[in-house]
């Protein structure tokens, strides 16, 4: 188990999701290279060779919008499981730190893709939920347990004096952690969960498994039926990644609103 | 005189030896997608079996070849055909005309037709058409899930493996799956999980053949395994493979 950071140190959650970073200006960054490249190749395609790229391109759309089902219902979910994970893992009380931590724990320790294949065929054993909403569940589960290690370190960074000064002022730690605490900590805690929405973003791929329509699923859908695993996986590949580029931009810009604002 | 002799010998040894390389069983590698019982799967012991194993190890003892069998994932199973990862599929592949443009196929070998399989508790579908509004699920890519394509109103979902159609009919997510015949038949009436849960619903509604698949202009291997088909059919070994997988 991992020990408590030491308060003051900056939390970083990285995965690789690619968050441009402030100081990356100027015409020729990979991140413009790498957008405007990705559409410029996709027009390229689409009207330079419409058969079969323009149909790849009329097939997939309402896979996008699975994707983004799934992707905004998984982070919303996986939020919310995030914070009460996370106040759970430094709650005082042993039976709520020690449910939480075993959470963390297990979760943290399977891969992603064997549990939402987990969680949606023994969840199916029990309960009757929709296809959609079991891969969204199956995602946040996932999700909320990295999602609570943020929040912890998140809450861990505000400094401890300014609990002990809330306290001094007659607050409860409940209103000390609602009033004082958690504002701050959110503001620390937002960069990682935009980078956790990338991650979830491209993670949100693997319930193609699960028959959910998604973009994936419905990309390999065109390519068995027509044999064009080239062309097919190109399109998939390019829409995916001026999805997590298009995302990642925002994210840095609201990221630099937040610090402006402070 | 001596160095002629030795020359002579060595050329006999070459030649026999040439021989025999010619006359060794030339060895192909088939693809299977193993998730599809009775035809092809994975049993206990972990070996690829089923009738179309059986069958295409007849062929091979027929056309003189010796084959080695691959288990690959359905979905991109052409892909690897195309890569050149194997010679030949032989995994209940219906032979179709969209396949035949890009792919060829052997004399077509068993006949079979798509069948609906519903939950026990659904007393009024007879077609694919009574499930309108709701999800009827088959495998990604097999002519099941192109049948329920093709009815309106009717929303498919495509799974890696049959199986899983299954399990999520089992779980109440979807409302019907198309596949082949000996499939459904395995699964509704032969799985002690789902045959209490599972109905097979009338006949089956299309007419298909399967047939091995080869990459286009590889006649050499198309002829060579048609020889074999044809020797199966003649010695009957066929009926008996059927008889011993299809129930």
């Amino acid at each position: 188990m991992p020990k408590n950071p030491a308060s003051h140190t900056p939390i970083e959650v990285g995965d690789g999701a690619a968050i441009p970073h402030k100081s990356d200006v100027g015409l020729f960054t990979a991140w413009r290279i790498a957008f405007f490249g990705a559409i410029f190749v996709s027009l390229f395609l689409a009207f330079g060779r419409p058969d079969p790229y323009f149909e790849i391109f009329k097939f997939v759309p309402d896979g996008i919008l699975v994707t983004f089902k799934v992707t905004i219902g998984a982070i919303l979910l996986a939020t919310l499981l995030g914070l009460i994970t996370g106040l759970g893992r430094i709650s005082a009380n042993r039976l709520v730190n020690g449910a939480a931590s075993l959470y963390v724990e297990v979760v943290r320790g399977i891969p992603l893709l064997v549990q939402i294949f987990y969680i949606y065929y023994a969840l199916g054993r029990f309960v009757k939920i929709p296809d959609m909403l079991s891969a969204i569940i199956a995602m946040a589960v996932c999700y909320g347990a990295y999602m609570g290690e943020v929040f912890r370190a998140g809450i861990q960074s505000i400094p401890k004096g300014q609990m002990e000064a809330a306290l001094s002022l007659g607050m409860s730690r409940g209103q000390a952690m609602r009033q004082v605490i958690l504002p701050q900590a959110f503001r620390v805690v937002l960069p990682p969960i935009g980078n956790e929405f990338i991650a979830l973003l491209k993670d949100s791929s693997l319930v193609s498994i699960l028959a959910v329509s998604d973009l994936l699923r419905r990309g390999r859908e065109y390519a068995s039926e027509t044999f064009s695993y080239f062309e097919t996986y190109t399109v998939i590949a390019l829409i995916y990644l001026i999805m997590t580029l298009f995302f990642s931009k925002l994210i840095s810009i609201m990221e630099e609103r937040l610090n402006a604002g402070k | 005189m001596k160095l002629l002799r030795t020359l002579a010998a060595t050329a006999a040894l070459l030649a026999t030896l040439s021989i025999t390389a010619f006359a060794a069983p030339k060895s192909i590698k088939v693809a299977t997608d193993a998730t599809w019982p009775p035809m092809e799967m994975v049993d206990a012991n972990k070996q690829i079996v089923g009738y179309d194993i059986d069958f295409l190890k007849a062929v091979a003892k027929e056309a003189g070849l010796a084959v080695e069998i691959k288990n690959t994932a359905w979905d991109g199973i052409f892909a690897g055909l195309d890569s050149g990862q194997y010679d030949a599929i032989i995994s209940s592949v219906t032979i179709t005309a969209e396949r035949q443009a890009k792919y060829d196929f052997t004399e077509p070998y068993t006949s079979i037709g798509q069948i609906l399989v519903v939950p026990k508790t659904d007393k009024t579908a007879k077609a694919i058409a009574d499930l309108k509004g709701k999800k009827v699920g088959a495998q990604i890519g097999t002519t099941g899930a192109m049948e329920v394509k093709k009815v309106a109103g009717v929303e498919l979902k495509t799974y890696d493996e049959i199986g899983l159609a299954f399990e999520d009919m089992a779980a109440g997510r979807i409302s019907g799956v198309v596949c082949d015949e000996p499939v459904a038949a395995h699964f509704a009436l032969q799985k002690k999980e789902y045959r209490d849960k599972f109905k097979i619903v009338g006949k089956s509604f299309t007419k298909e053949a399967y047939g091995i698949v080869v990459k286009k202009g590889n006649k050499d291997l198309v002829a060579l395994l048609n020889k074999g088909i044809k020797a199966v059919k003649a010695k009957k070994l066929d009926t008996k493979i059927h008889a011993k997988w299809v129930k």
